[in-house]
C-alpha cells in the first residue's frame, strides 16, 4: 500500500549490548491514548475489559491516570474513532518509540535517571514518569525486561543516555 | 628536616611506598596516606596561603573540616582540581599537587604584604573602599581584589571525564560510618529493610580508625555489614545535602585515589530515597583563640592524634598542648606513648581532674594549670610559644615545633540542619545539639551530644596581657576573620549572627564554618552581653563540603547535555546541505546554501521559488493538540478569541489565544475533523506551554466538560508545500482527495491517502501562496518528502528553511508570536481585533481587554515599516525615536521587532512596535543605528498580495 515508501526510526534497530543488560528497539506498534471518565465507556469501545487502577496493566492496555489509557496493539490495528461516545480516541501510533530494557541490570541503568523505585516497581505495572528531563512511560513486563515508550523525538537521547549507562 | 614518620603504628602499609610532588619536590609516602600525612611524614608544615593576608598556614586538621590545606591536583590534560583538603586526598603514586595563593613560591610569598597592612584591612574594607567611582568596581577593583585574595584557579581546559549518576531507594540511610553509624548500620542490617551507609573517607571507621584498641572490632564489623546483602557500603562518598522528603544528595569518588585513570565515571551522583536517615556525622573539634593560633604547626589535638595512631606520623619532635578540655590531654598522652616528645601541657582552667593530672606526672610532662599561650614564635613554622599565668602579666617562654589545641567539641549538624530540624543549646557542652526533627531522621553518637569527649570550659578568647587591638587570633581560618573583626561588626552595629556573618565573612563559602562558627558566635556573644541561645546560630547550606560540577552534572554533558529533538526528514536536510538553528530543543533547517551562496543569497534564491514556482518546507517541529469529545467545540470556544461553534468539519480557522491577563500568548490554525474532533497547530516553541495552559483551564475551571486533549505533536510529520504550482506538484500523489479549488478551497481539511499513506491534508499558506500542509505519520517523513522532491524536479521544487519561511509570512503581514510580540502585546495592538468574537460571552483573556489601561490611548501597536532608503535592513531590537535630534537619552517609541530584505519587492520591510502606531500611518520615524540614523515610514503590515489573490487560486 505504502508504494515503497519506507518508515525511519530514530534509533538504530541494532541493540546495544551492555555489561549484563541489552538495549534494543521494539518494534513499530499501533498506539492509542484513550481516554474517558468511566473505565466502561473505554471497555464497550475496546469490547474487552481494561485495567481499573492506575498502574495496572492488562495485555497492552495502560491505564497511567484516572481517565487515561494507552493501548498498545500490534502495527495496523485499527480502531473505532468512538464518534459520538464521551470517549476520546487518539492515534499515536507514530508520536512513540519502543525502548527495550533487558538483562540482570535492566532496573539500575532506568535508575541512573529515573527516580522511581524499581524494588517496589512489579512486574506488569507500568507509569509515566521521567528519565532525568525526558517524560516517558515505563512499563515492567518481567522482572528483568522493561517496556520504556519515549517521544520520538526524544528516543535518540534516550537511547544514548541507555546505552551510556549500560556500559558503565 | 625529614623522618616524622613513626618507627611502628598506623594504618598505612609500610610495604608499598609510593612517590609523589608538591610544589616541584619529589616526595615519598606509603600506601593508605593522605597528602596531608604524607607531607607531615616528610617534614613539611608549610601548606599554603590564607585567603586574604597570605599568612603562611599549615595543618588545622585531619579530615574534611581542614580550612587551611587547600591543594591543587593535576593528572594530565583536563584533569586539574583545586581547592582539594589536603587531608583528603589519599595518596596514589605519581600524585602531582601544588600549592595555592602564593606569588612567586609559597615561602616566599609576595601578597605577604598584605598581612603587614593587614590593620588597614578590616572586615567590611572592601565593601567601605571600592565604593566609587562606581565604574571601577567592574573593570579595576573586582578583578584586583580576586587576583590578590583567592583560592585556587579554574581550570581552563575542558574536562574529559566521564560522571555518573543515580537514584537510590532504602529504608535506612546511615551517613557517617565512625563507632555510632556502624551500630546503626548493624543494628539496620538485621532488619530485612534495605541499608545504605555512607562515608566521606576511603575506609569506615571515622573515629575508630585513630584508636587502635577499636580496631578488631573495626574489622568484625565491616566484614559484618560487607556481607550483609540488604547494605550497600559507600566509601569515599560525600552525602553534601539533605533536601525535602528525605532526599540526600551525595557523591562517590570513584577514580581519584588511583594511580591510573581508569575507564569509566570518575564520580557519582547518588540522589538517595530513604524512608529514615540515621546522621552520625560526628563532631570536630573547636580551636582556641589566640594571638598567632594559624602559625604553621599548632593544629586541632585530635588531628595529631588521627596522624601519629592512624598514619603513623608525628606532627612534631617536641608538641605542646594548650587545652580548655580534657580530650586534648587524653590525644596527648596518647601521642607521648608513641614516643613523641611532650614539651608541655597548658591549660586556661584552673583545675583538671587528678586523674589527667596524675596521667600527665606519670608521663613526666610538665602542666601549666590556669594558663593560656598568648603568642607564638616562628613564621613558617612553631619555634617557641609564650605563656602567662590568666590574668597576670609573667611571661614564660617555652621551646616546642608543634602546639596542639583542644577547645571542645562542635557537633556536625549540616545535615540536620538542611533538612531543617531544630537545633538548642546545650551549656555544658558550649554547643548546639539537634533538638525537633522536621523529617525521618534522628542522630546518633557525637553529633548527637551522645559521646563524652569528657570536661572542658568554653572560652571565646584566650585571656592575655596583650593588647588585643594588635593580636591575630583567628576564628575563620579559611577567610581569615580574626577575633577583633567579630568585635569590630558589633562595634559597627551588627547585631544579629546573620549580618555579622556576612559583614565578616565568618562561616562562609566552601568551609561553612566546620571550625569557626561556634567561636565566632562565643566572641559575639561576649561582644554583646547577651547569651549564645539569644544570637542564633548562622544556616548551613549545601554542600557540606565543594563538589564537582561534574559530579552535580551527571551525565548531563556532551550528547546527553540536553536533547536535540530532529524531525524524520532533518536526515535528509543535514545530507542537503542545511545550515541549522534551535528553536526551543527543535533543530530546524535554517537554510539550503548552495555553492558559493552565502545566507542572503541563499534566502532570496528560496523566496523568489516560492513565489514563482513552488518551495518544500519541514513544518514537522509545530505543535499539534488533538481535541477530542462532544464538547470539543465548546471548549476551544472559552479558550480562542474568535468563535468555533460554527467551524464546519472539513474547515480550519486561525486560532488566536490570550492568557489571563488579555495579552497574546500563542497562535495557530486548527480544523475541524469531525463534530467532535479537532485538529490544533501551535507554535514550535509553544506547544508544551499551550497544552499545559489548556489542560490547566480543563481540569481546574472546566471539569464538567466531556473533551480530552493528546499531544500529537509527533504522531505527524508535516510537509509545506507551497507556491503556485503547490497543486501541481501534489495532484499525481494525492489519492481520495479533489484538490481542485473549488473542491478544496483555502483553510480547509481533507483525509485521505498520499503514496498510498494516510494524510491528513491541509489548505494552509503561511507564505500568501497557495499552500498545502501534508500531515503523514511520523516514520514515512522523510520518505515521502523524498518522493515529492522527485514529483516537483519538474517545477524546480526548493526546500526552504525558517529563515525563508520568516520573510514570506512577514511580507504578507503574518505575526510570529514571540517575536513580534512579547507577552504585552493584545490583539487590538497586533491589529488582530478581527480575530476576536465580538459576540462571545467569553474567552480566556476578554475581560482584561476591557481593563482602563488596555484600551487607553498611547498603547504600542505592531505596524510596519519601511525604510527611506530601500537597501537598508533596519536591525531587529533597534529602538526608534520621533525626534532625531533631542538630547541623549531619547524618548524611545519602540521597537523593530521582524526586519528583513524582501526578493518580492526589492527593497527592504520592517515589523515594529511602535506608539500608537495605528495613528501614525505615513509619518517618519527615526531609527538610530551604530554610525547613522535611519529614516522609515510607518505603514501597514500588509507589504505583499494585500488583496490575497494569489492565495485563492
Amino acid at each position: 500500500m505504502s508504494e515503497g515508501l519506507t518508515r525511519r526510526e530514530p534509533v538504530p534497530a541494532e541493540p546495544v549490548s551492555g555489561r549484563d543488560v541489552i538495549v534494543r528497539a521494539a518494534a513499530p506498534m499501533a498506539r492509542y491514548a484513550l481516554r474517558a471518565r468511566q473505565a466502561s465507556d473505554v471497555e464497550k469501545l475496546l469490547g474487552r475489559p481494561v485495567p481499573h487502577k492506575i498502574g495496572d496493566t492488562d495485555q497492552g492496555v495502560l491505564c497511567l491516570g484516572p481517565d487515561e489509557w494507552l493501548l498498545l496493539a500490534p502495527a495496523g490495528t485499527a480502531l473505532s474513532a468512538g464518534e459520538g461516545a464521551a470517549v476520546a480516541v487518539t492515534e499515536v501510533s507514530d508520536r512513540n518509540i519502543g525502548i527495550i530494557v533487558e538483562g540482570p541490570r535492566a532496573s539500575e541503568v532506568l535508575a541512573a535517571g529515573c527516580p522511581l523505585d524499581f524494588d517496589r516497581f512489579n512486574v506488569g505495572r507500568a507509569t509515566r514518569t521521567i528519565f532525568e528531563t525526558v517524560e516517558v512511560i515505563i512499563q515492567r513486563a518481567a522482572a528483568d525486561r522493561f517496556h520504556v515508550e519515549v517521544w520520538r523525538s526524544f528516543a535518540p537521547w534516550l537511547w544514548t543516555a541507555f546505552a551510556t549507562v549500560a556500559s558503565e | 628536616m625529614t623522618g616524622y614518620r613513626l618507627p611502628m603504628g598506623g594504618r598505612v602499609n609500610r610495604q608499598t611506598q609510593l612517590a609523589f610532588r608538591f610544589d616541584g619536590a619529589t616526595y615519598a609516602g606509603f600506601e593508605g596516606d593522605t597528602l596531608a600525612s604524607a607531607l607531615l611524614a616528610n617534614g613539611v608544615q608549610l601548606f599554603g596561603r590564607s585567603f586574604k593576608y597570605h599568612r603562611p598556614r599549615g595543618l588545622l586538621g585531619a579530615g574534611s573540616e581542614e580550612p587551611n590545606a587547600l591543594i591543587s591536583v593535576t593528572r594530565g590534560p583536563g584533569r586539574f582540581t583545586p581547592n582539594l583538603r589536603a587531608t583528603s586526598i589519599d595518596l596514589y603514586d605519581g600524585l602531582e599537587a601544588s600549592s595555592q595563593n602564593r606569588w612567586p613560591s609559597l615561602k616566599f610569598d609576595l601578597g605577604a604584604i598584605n598581612d603587614r597592612l593587614g590593620m588597614f584591612f578590616p572586615a567590611g574594607f572592601y565593601n567601605k573602599t571600592f565604593m566609587w567611582p562606581r565604574s571601577f568596581w567592574e573593570k579595576l577593583y573586582e578583578p584586583a581584589i580576586r587576583r590578590m585574595a583567592g583560592l585556587g584557579h579554574p581550570p581552563t581546559e575542558e574536562d574529559p571525564d566521564h560522571y555518573a549518576a543515580t537514584y537510590a531507594h532504602c529504608d535506612v540511610l546511615i551517613i557517617g560510618a565512625g563507632p555510632a553509624g556502624i551500630d546503626a548500620a548493624l543494628e539496620a542490617a538485621s532488619g530485612n529493610g534495605r541499608v545504605i551507609l555512607i562515608d566521606e573517607q576511603d575506609e569506615l571507621g571515622g573515629g575508630a580508625l585513630s584508636d587502635p584498641a577499636l580496631w578488631p572490632w573495626l574489622d568484625r564489623s565491616v566484614k559484618a555489614l560487607a556481607a550483609s546483602p540488604n547494605v550497600t557500603v559507600l566509601t569515599r562518598t560525600t552525602a553534601f545535602g539533605y533536601f525535602h522528603d528525605n532526599f540526600i544528595g551525595a557523591v562517590e569518588r570513584l577514580t581519584d585515589h588511583l594511580a591510573d585513570v581508569p575507564h569509566g565515571p570518575r564520580e557519582k551522583l547518588w540522589r538517595i530515597r530513604a524512608g529514615e536517615v540515621i546522621l552520625a556525622q560526628g563532631a570536630i573539634e573547636r580551636p582556641l583563640v589566640f594571638d598567632g593560633n594559624d602559625t604553621p604547626g599548632v593544629m586541632l589535638a585530635s588531628a595529631a592524634r588521627v596522624f601519629a595512631l592512624r598514619f603513623g606520623v608525628a606532627v612534631g619532635r617536641s608538641i605542646a598542648l594548650m587545652a580548655s578540655h580534657d580530650s586534648g590531654w587524653h590525644d596527648i598522652f596518647a601521642l607521648a606513648k608513641t614516643g613523641v616528645g611532650i614539651a608541655a601541657i597548658v591549660d586556661v582552667r584552673d583545675a583538671v581532674s587528678p586523674d589527667l593530672l596524675a596521667q600527665a606526672e606519670a608521663l613526666g610532662i610538665p602542666v601549666h594549670l590556669g594558663h593560656s599561650v598568648i603568642g607564638v614564635r616562628g613564621r613558617l613554622g612553631v619555634k617557641a610559644i609564650s605563656i602567662a599565668r590568666n590574668g597576670g602579666t609573667g611571661v614564660a617562654d617555652l621551646a616546642c615545633d608543634a602546639l596542639l589545641m583542644a577547645g571542645g567539641w562542635t557537633l556536625t549538624v549540616h545535615l540536620w540542619s538542611h533538612s531543617k530540624g531544630t537545633l538548642a543549646w546545650r551549656d555544658d557542652l558550649g554547643a548546639y545539639v539537634p533538638d525537633q526533627p522536621n523529617e525521618n531522621v534522628r542522630c546518633v553518637g557525637a553529633c548527637a551530644g551522645a559521646w563524652s569527649f569528657g570536661d572542658g570550659a568554653v572560652i571565646d578568647i584566650l585571656p592575655t596581657p596583650k593588647d588585643p587591638t594588635r593580636a591575630k587570633a583567628f576564628v575563620d581560618f579559611q577567610n581569615d576573620v580574626t577575633a577583633k573583626d567579630i568585635k569590630l561588626a558589633v562595634r559597627e552595629g551588627f547585631r544579629s549572627i546573620e549580618h555579622i556573618k556576612r559583614y565578616t565573612t565568618n562561616g562562609m563559602a566552601t568551609d561553612q564554618g566546620k571550625t569557626s562558627n561556634l567561636n565566632g558566635l562565643q566572641i559575639a556573644s561576649t561582644a554583646l552581653n547577651r547569651p549564645v541561645a539569644d544570637i542564633g546560630l548562622t544556616t548551613f547550606r549545601p554542600p557540606y563540603t565543594p563538589q564537582t560540577f561534574g559530579a552535580l552534572a551527571g551525565h548531563a554533558k556532551g550528547p546527553l547535555f540536553q536533547p536535540t529533538r530532529k524531525t524524520n526528514i532533518d536526515s535528509w536536510a543535514e545530507e542537503n546541505g542545511a545550515v541549522f538553528e534551535l528553536v526551543a530543543q527543535w533543530r530546524r533547517a535554517r537554510y539550503f546554501p548552495k555553492a558559493g551562496e552565502d545566507m542572503h543569497a541563499a534566502v532570496n534564491r528560496e523566496c523568489r521559488m516560492v513565489r514563482s514556482s513552488v518551495g518544500i518546507f519541514d513544518a514537522s517541529t509545530l505543535g499539534k493538540i488533538e481535541v477530542v469529545g462532544p464538547d470539543a467545540a465548546e471548549f476551544l470556544n472559552r479558550m480562542y478569541t474568535n468563535p468555533w461553534k460554527a467551524l464546519e468539519p472539513g474547515r480550519c480557522r486561525y486560532g488566536l489565544l490570550l492568557k489571563e491577563d488579555g495579552f497574546i500568548t500563542d497562535d495557530g490554525v486548527s480544523a475541524r475533523l469531525a463534530a467532535d474532533r479537532f485538529h490544533l497547530t501551535t507554535t514550535t516553541g509553544g506547544a508544551a506551554r499551550v497544552l499545559n495552559m489548556m489542560e490547566d483551564y480543563l481540569q481546574t475551571e472546566w471539569p464538567d466538560l466531556n473533551v480530552w486533549l493528546t499531544s500529537t505533536t509527533e504522531q505527524y510529520a508535516v510537509i509545506a508545500l507551497q507556491g503556485p504550482n503547490a497543486r501541481k506538484v501534489l495532484e499525481p500523489l494525492v489519492e481520495g482527495i479533489d484538490l481542485s479549488a473549488e473542491a478544496f478551497p483555502h483553510m480547509a481539511v481533507r483525509e485521505g491517502t498520499i503514496c498510498g499513506i494516510p494524510t491528513r491534508l491541509f489548505r494552509v499558506s503561511f507564505t500568501g501562496e497557495l499552500g498545502f500542509e501534508i500531515n503523514v505519520p511520523s516514520a514515512y517523513g522523510r520518505a515521502l518528502w523524498e518522493r515529492i522532491m522527485a514529483e516537483g524536479a519538474r517545477f524546480d521544487i526548493t526546500p526552504y528553511g525558517t529563515e525563508a519561511m520568516h520573510v514570506l509570512r512577514a511580507e504578507k503581514g503574518f505575526i510570529i508570536v514571540g517575536q513580534d510580540t512579547d507577552g504585552t502585546v493584545t490583539p487590538q495592538d497586533a491589529g488582530l481585533d478581527w480575530a476576536i468574537g465580538k459576540k462571545k460571552p467569553d474567552f480566556v483573556g476578554k475581560r482584561s481587554l476591557a481593563r482602563p489601561d488596555i484600551v487607553a490611548p498611547g498603547r504600542k501597536h505592531l505596524v510596519g515599516l519601511l525604510t527611506e532608503d530601500p537597501n537598508v535592513v533596519l536591525e531587529e531590537g533597534a529602538q526608534i525615536v520621533a525626534d532625531p535630534n533631542q538630547p541623549v537619552p531619547m524618548t524611545m517609541i519602540g521597537h523593530v521587532t521582524s526586519s528583513y530584505w524582501s526578493e518580492a519587492l526589492g527593497r527592504s520591510i520592517a515589523m515594529a512596535l511602535v506608539v500608537d502606531g495605528q495613528n501614525r500611518m505615513g509619518q517618519s520615524l527615526f531609527i538610530p543605528m551604530p554610525g547613522q540614523t535611519h529614516v522609515a515610514k510607518v505603514s501597514s503590515m500588509v507589504f505583499y498580495d494585500a488583496e490575497g489573490a494569489r492565495l485563492n487560486v
